[in-house]
């Protein structure tokens, strides 16, 4: 086990303390000096110095001081100077202290006593403890509480040490007559704590004696009893009975700490319905009277560990935990939110549906600035609720579309989306929808929303009437035509010919603007026309929203908006029995569309239409003028055909990540089974039996360590040196999340005594070495085990590089052996995470660093590429199978990691096969470092060429 | 429930201090402080992050982050609880809350880390207090000290009396023969005094020699804090709230049950884990009779004190044997004398010795099988200069031979008793390693701790009245071998007490069964 720290403080290094400095400092008379000194002598120290001249200085100069805070910080020094040699054994010079920790001890002054206590606890020599036991027993009975306490975690640290049992023999029986009169609470806790530690049927017997008033005890103490029922039930279940009772009389408690601890300790103890019912009822009642974000999240976080094992239970609470959404903050809302839509049910989806409408209503009327954001997680929970039981669309389809012309962009789409799917899966409510689409149609103001709404008009108008109205609609909303008069083009064309004149005249008269590079700028006149052109024409014309819209050169929503109307004519001639009125339709849908053509061109806007939309309105001519039932079949049925298959492809993939949950959860065929009552606890070791809790301690401390394969510890291992080099070296390599444990093996391979040995080591990147290396001496032909730690704070590939360096006894000189380096990968740190597209996208463009990778592999085919880079870059494809599923030639896929430091590294893969049958194309890693970028495209360039 | 180090850093992410209350590796905690600030979102409405392994619990104070990482097991409410107090007690210590504040006062932060927070653990304590626990301010060092300056001024004055009075003896002497004696006397007092110079002017008390004067400090100093025992007996409030009366537990207890839960509805520790006593009378009635021996031999043969203190005691387990009276036997020891306790009748005693409540209606008071210590009914003592009275006596013999002290000590019994577990303690100046024991008749141990030679022999009776041991150490003083303590027991009493009957005052039946016991235990035994 490596040394633990106690404490850190920051050093700066611009100061450096002088040993020399200290030295007379401790020396002087001058107390302010001489604490001055011991603080600096401890940063030192922490810093990595070992100072081993200081400690004689202190002893003979610091010891006697009657100042406290000499004393204390004495204490800090005693507390993180190396007291043992290499091997483990006291040094010699420590006993020097004993004395003067035995005066501490006995002194006057309780503090000081007291904190001598506390400095026990951390201590972990017993030849130094072992002196001063009977004084530290003498504390237990002073009069001042403030001793007792530390006294009592000093008996108990030093009973809980290796060869404690023996040093305080009767420590338990002690404790205990301390605690059947201890007064006060701090102390009386710890003595419990003692007992609960040390002494475990003792802490049992003291709780069941007084059973009866556990209730009245201090809060701190209660927290230890609940621990201790906690630890007692797990390791002997039947004994259960036993506390249910204490617990239950504790969730009257006055202090919330203690009923929270109540309620979890009820949790890990039962799975009867009632208790996990009080316990659930007890973290309701928490969430609505604590007033603190932080505990509200973390209740809602047991909650939800209690719904997914007991989920039967939190349904009946439904409507408690959904009164958590009157908290302003947007996290405590979803993570309810998230919670509730587990919990549906058919018997509350009413209520639930209800409240939800109601919040958001509520969101309309309060002008909070989070509100948007807040609808638009209502909104889509009202959806998901609404796909779970479509009978409830009915009842909110209308009210959410009265959001459509939200201000807030996200909210207004998850609503046109809402009613997308709602008016596919339930036909009933097609016509009511279609009509009161039609009517807020004009409201709707961003241009996303509002091609997904048309493409809804061009699906679902069915019947005559809703195809005329639709027709109409959009007729309405583009305004007059033309977009622009022909006189206003003639002026347009006039001002445009005239304006260089004008400007001309203009930038004349004004003086040249000079630029910060020095050269005159001049001001292209053709650029304030394109600004000052459109400007005059909305003006004039800002009349429904489509026009709008087009007019700020939204040549996409054109393309939608012609798409839409030869839908829309197409059904019409099916479904209008006069053949009049069907043409006269076309022709008027033709006009529209030419006109948008017409606009494209016109110079009036500062872009010309670009050819994508240009195509497909060129398309939706010619499609009008020339019918085919292929093409009509095509754009009728099969646009609705493969929005259908797309929902069912979404149901399914959400019924498959269940199946998988569900899944995860059993245990796997070749699993132990443990069956408690037949385990004999004498043989087993203390790890088995070590509960959760000292788990998640050892987790937190770092303790805790996986065992791992054999076999892959042994890829690891690097070697350093050559074979006929005189020292050998090997290295194996841990990764952990935050740092590099190198173990290295070094072998003298001659005849001589190596001294001084030292392994120096250097890092690149982001890699910092935590100790400075220490010399050794090698015996002939022996070998040492050498440790070192590095720290990693990011995701970087780092090289370390070092040599051995060493002095034989015959040469004076210093010989240098260079390692190998030692490459640290970054697949070590990145893990495969999903995030939705919306933020893939966001992230996309907002990450500074790109590194663009051409495509040069010798796989032919798209898939496999994909494939072997999604393997060898250990990330997580995000876009879906389905999409990937068809032979076309092209292949576009989003990637997808995060690192252990949070930071996201993104790839996007764009690849198209080449009539040589050879891939080509771009591999575009964005991400917010440099580092990532850089290393992952390494990676990527290094393994894309593939097996072969 | 534990919290792994409360640290502060500022807000670019530099660890200013951090005090961790578990054992864990310098690398684990830079690392988990290190992966903070990346935690660490912006705009979130809460202020704490969780991890794999850790949460950290944190509130930031201008341009700083006040840190607790917990395990996350830990309880929420108590750690913020916890970060509540710290965020007050921060700028207390720290005038300017930016880096360079926090790094000039490092050091006062973790000692009052350490007030809030003990090894993991959080204290019941307020900021007052935490500041007071800071300040050390001790109101009896103080006193101390001035006790132990005047001490110090008494001293010097006796010494200048004892000084000035030994120079007019000695004139007076030098005026008739010589006075070696007397010379040695003032040699003494003056090396007495040096040493308590010595300790004065270094790190206090405690350390000194055993003179004089550092013993009435200590004897003080143990008065004052013998003064009044805070941690008195709590006195047991039996009226608190019952469990399981309530109707609402008891439904819920009854549903639980239902359920299939095992619910023990009277919860009963197991008796004996602790209890100190061996055997629990069994019998109704039990009398114990016990005498302890207060006696000091002087090392060259004599007795200073002699002393024995009887008691009978009387234990009566259930309520209706305890109507009776107990006819006693006295040994006829014309040097004892009888006190009985105030509630029983002179009287009868002095007549018939018998043992009777002065209101015959009332019953002898009852106790469980496990309180041993019975009511008293009788006392006496007895006081003697003779030395036959003596049960043990002990010689001890030092003699310096070159660079070797041999000590022989020998025992002798009277033959009134059978001693059992006599185990005689000889302190022995400090040693490196146990003395050399030549010859012993029982078993020796040596207790390096306390230095002391523990000679023990199991029981002494016809067979070994005399026994004896040698042992060897380095030379020291033969004075350093006493005081020399003795302990053992025996089952026969000097008073020779027998109780010879109970006599049942009520229902006129046999009488009932009862057991005697009688105990003879040394108390103080020494030779000085």
């Amino acid at each position: 086990m490596e040394k633990s720290c106690t404490l850190l403080i920051h050093f700066d290094k611009g100061t450096p303390a002088i040993a020399n400095e200290i030295k007379e400092a401790l020396e002087g008379n001058d107390v302010p000096a001489k604490v001055d000194a011991m603080k600096k002598a401890i940063m030192l120290l922490l810093n990595g110095e070992t100072l081993p001249q200081l400690f004689i200085t202190i002893v003979r100069y610091v010891l006697p001081s009657e100042d406290h805070t000499v004393q204390k910080l004495l204490l800090l020094y005693l507390e993180i100077i190396e007291k043992t040699d290499t091997k483990g054994r006291v040094l010699p010079e420590m006993i020097l202290i004993c004395q003067n920790l035995r005066n501490n001890l006995q002194h006057p002054n309780e503090y000081i006593r007291g904190v001598t206590l506390r400095f026990l606890c951390r201590l972990n020599e017993t030849e130094i403890i072992e002196p001063l036991i009977p004084s530290v027993l003498q504390n237990l009975e002073h009069r001042h509480p403030f001793i007792r306490r530390n006294a009592i975690l000093a008996v108990m640290s030093i009973y809980k040490l290796p060869q404690g049992e023996q040093l305080l023999v009767d420590a338990p029986e002690m404790i205990e007559k301390v605690l059947s009169t201890e007064q006060d609470a701090s102390a009386k806790r710890n003595a419990f704590l003692m007992l609960f530690t040390c002494a475990q049927d003792r802490a049992i017997n003291y709780l069941l004696t007084h059973v009866d008033r556990v209730s009245e005890w201090g809060e701190l103490l209660q927290m230890v009893v609940l621990d201790l029922i906690r630890k007692v039930c797990r390791t002997n279940r039947s004994e259960k009975g036993k506390y249910i009772k204490i617990i239950i009389s504790l969730l009257n408690a006055p202090s919330t700490a203690v009923i929270y601890e109540c309620a979890s300790t009820l949790v890990s103890l039962s799975s009867a319905p009632t208790a996990i019912r009080a316990a659930a009822n007890t973290y309701c009642q928490l969430l609505l009277s604590q007033s603190d974000n932080n505990v509200k999240l973390i209740v809602l976080d047991r909650l939800n560990e209690i719904k997914s094992s007991h989920r039967d239970i939190m349904v009946d609470l439904i409507m408690d935990v959904l009164r958590a959404l009157s908290s302003p903050n947007l996290d405590i809302q979803r993570k309810t939110l998230d919670i509730v839509l587990e919990l549906i049910t058919p018997r509350n989806i009413n209520e639930v549906v209800l409240m939800l409408k109601k919040e958001v209503v509520k969101t309309q009327s309060g002008e909070l600035e989070k509100n948007g954001e807040y609808r638009q997680m209502l909104i889509q929970a009202i959806h998901s609720c609404a796909i779970k039981f479509p009978e409830v669309a009915s009842t909110v389809v209308h009210l959410l579309m009265d959001f459509l012309g939200d201000n807030n962009v996200p909210s207004a789409i998850d609503v046109v989306v809402f009613v997308r799917e709602i008016i596919e899966t339930n036909p009933k409510l097609r016509v009511s929808i279609i009509t009161r689409l039609l009517d807020t149609f004009y409201q709707i103001r961003a241009a996303r929303v509002c091609s997904c709404a048309l493409w809804i008009v061009g699906e679902y108008c069915l019947s005559l009437s809703e195809v005329e109205s639709g027709i109409a609609t959009i007729k309405h909303c583009l305004g007059e035509l033309p977009f622009y008069s022909v006189s206003e083009e003639g002026e347009g064309t006039d001002a445009s010919k005239k304006t260089p004149q004008a400007n001309s005249i203009t930038v004349s008269s004004r003086r040249p603007a000079i630029l910060a590079d020095g050269t005159y700028a001049t001001q292209s006149a053709a650029s304030e026309t394109a600004f000052s052109a459109p400007k005059v024409v909305q003006g004039s014309l800002a009349s429904g929203n489509l026009r709008s819209l087009l007019l700020t050169g939204d040549f996409f929503l054109g393309a939608v908006v012609a798409c839409t109307l030869t839908k829309l004519v197409l059904r019409l001639q099916e479904v209008q029995p006069s053949k009049v009125e069907a043409n006269k339709a076309t022709t008027q849908a033709l006009l529209i569309i030419v006109s948008m053509l017409q606009l494209g061109q016109s110079p009036v806007l500062p872009h010309p239409i670009d050819n994508d939309s240009y195509d497909r309105i060129v398309l939706c001519i010619r499609l009008l003028c020339n019918t085919g039932d292929d093409i009509r079949k095509i754009w009728l049925q099969s646009c609705r055909q493969s929005f259908v298959k797309m929902l069912s492809e979404k149901q399914l993939q959400e019924t498959e990540e269940l199946k998988a949950k569900a899944q995860v959860s059993h245990a796997q065929p070749d699993d132990l089974i443990d069956f408690y009552h037949l385990k004999s606890r004498k043989g087993m070791s203390q790890l088995e039996l070590e509960d959760e809790v000292q788990d998640d301690l050892k987790r937190a401390t770092g303790e805790f360590v996986n065992d791992t394969d054999d076999a892959n510890k042994l890829n690891r291992i690097l070697q350093l040196t050559g074979f006929s080099d005189p020292v050998y070296a090997e290295a194996y390599v841990t990764v952990h999340h935050y740092d590099i444990v190198l173990d290295i093996t070094v072998i003298n391979r001659t005849k001589e005594t190596l001294q001084n040995l030292c392994l120096e080591l250097a890092t690149m990147g982001d890699l910092k070495l935590v100790e400075r290396p220490q010399n050794y001496t090698l015996a002939p032909e022996s070998s040492k085990q050498i440790k070192a730690n590095i720290k990693v704070s990011s995701t970087e590939t780092g090289v370390i590089f070092g040599n051995i360096v060493y002095e034989t006894s015959n040469v004076l000189e210093r010989t240098v052996v260079v390692l190998n380096d030692i490459h640290i990968d970054i697949m070590d740190y990145i893990s495969p995470a999903v995030c939705t597209d919306a933020a893939f996208r966001t992230m996309w463009a907002e990450f500074e660093w790109e590194n663009k990778v051409a495509v040069n592999t010798v796989i032919q085919d798209e898939k496999v590429f994909l494939e072997h880079i999604i393997m060898s870059t250990n990330m997580k494809c995000l876009t879906p199978v389905s999409a990937l599923d068809d032979e076309c030639g092209f292949l576009a896929a989003n990637l997808y990691a995060k690192s252990v430091f949070g930071e996201d590294a993104l790839v996007n893969l764009s690849i198209e096969k080449q009539a040589d049958g050879k891939l080509s194309g771009y591999i575009r890693i964005r991400s917010k470092t440099q580092g990532i970028a850089l290393s992952l495209g390494d990676k990527i360039t290094l393994k894309q060429k593939g097996s072969g | 429930m534990v919290v792994l180090a409360a640290s502060v850093l500022s807000k670019s992410g530099k660890v200013l201090v951090s005090r961790q209350f578990v054992d864990m590796t310098r690398i684990r905690i830079e690392g988990l402080l290190a992966a903070f600030p990346k935690l660490v979102g912006t705009g979130k409405q809460h202020t704490y992050v969780e991890t794999e392994n850790v949460r950290y619990v944190y509130q930031p104070i201008e341009a700083l982050y006040l840190l607790l990482v917990t395990n996350k097991q830990s309880n929420i409410l108590e750690d913020l609880e916890t970060l509540r107090l710290l965020s007050k007690l921060v700028p207390e210590y720290c005038y300017t809350l930016d880096e360079e504040g926090i790094c000039k006062n490092a050091f006062e932060l973790i000692f009052a880390f350490d007030e809030v927070i003990c090894l993991g653990h959080k204290e019941n304590v307020t900021v007052a207090q935490v500041k007071q626990y800071c300040e050390m301010e001790s109101h009896e060092e103080k006193l101390h000290k001035l006790v132990l300056q005047s001490k110090i001024n008494e001293t010097k004055d006796i010494m200048k009396r004892k000084a000035s009075e030994i120079d007019k003896s000695k004139i007076d002497k030098n005026k008739g023969d010589k006075g070696g004696f007397m010379s040695m006397g003032s040699g003494r007092i003056e090396t007495s005094f040096t040493d308590m110079s010595i300790s004065s002017s270094g790190s206090g008390f405690g350390s000194g020699s055993g003179l004089g004067v550092t013993t009435d400090v200590d004897s003080f100093s143990t008065k004052s804090k013998g003064r009044q025992p805070s941690s008195a007996t709590a006195p047991p409030k039996g009226l608190g709230m019952q469990l399981g009366k309530s109707q609402k537990t008891n439904q819920f207890l009854e549903s639980l049950k239902a359920e299939g839960e095992l619910i023990v509805e009277d919860v009963q520790p197991r008796a004996g884990q602790s209890r100190v006593v061996a055997t629990a009378p069994t019998d109704p009635i039990t009398l114990t009779a016990e005498e302890k021996l207060n006696v000091t031999l002087k090392r060259d043969g004599g007795i200073s004190n002699f002393d024995v203190q009887g008691t009978l005691s009387l234990q009566i387990l259930n309520p209706e044997d305890a109507h009776i009276q107990v006819q006693v036997e006295t040994g006829g020891n014309p040097g004892i004398l009888f006190k009985t306790h105030p509630n029983m009748s002179k009287e009868l005693f002095a007549n018939e010795n018998i043992l009777g409540l002065k209101d015959p209606n009332r019953p002898f008071p009852t106790g469980p099988a496990g309180d041993v210590a019975g009511v008293g009914l009788l006392k006496w003592r007895m006081q003697s200069a003779d030395e036959s009275m003596v049960p043990l006596t002990i010689n001890c013999w030092p003699s310096v031979s070159g660079n070797e002290t041999y000590v022989s000590i020998e025992y002798e019994a009277s033959a009134m008793f059978d001693l059992r577990n006599v185990v005689i303690s000889v302190p022995l100046p400090a040693l490196r390693e146990a003395p050399n024991v030549n010859q012993i008749d029982g078993e020796w141990r040596y207790d390096s701790r306390n230095s002391v030679l523990e000679w023990s022999i199991v029981l002494i009776d016809n067979s070994n009245r005399s026994g004896s041991m040698e042992f060897v150490v380095p030379p020291a003083d033969s004075s350093v071998f006493f005081p020399i303590s003795v302990r053992f027991s025996a089952t026969s009493l000097y008073s020779d007490l027998k109780v010879a009957n109970i006599i049942p005052l009520k229902g006129g039946g046999a009488p009932p069964k009862f057991s005697q016991r009688a105990n003879l235990i040394t108390e103080n035994y020494e030779v000085v």
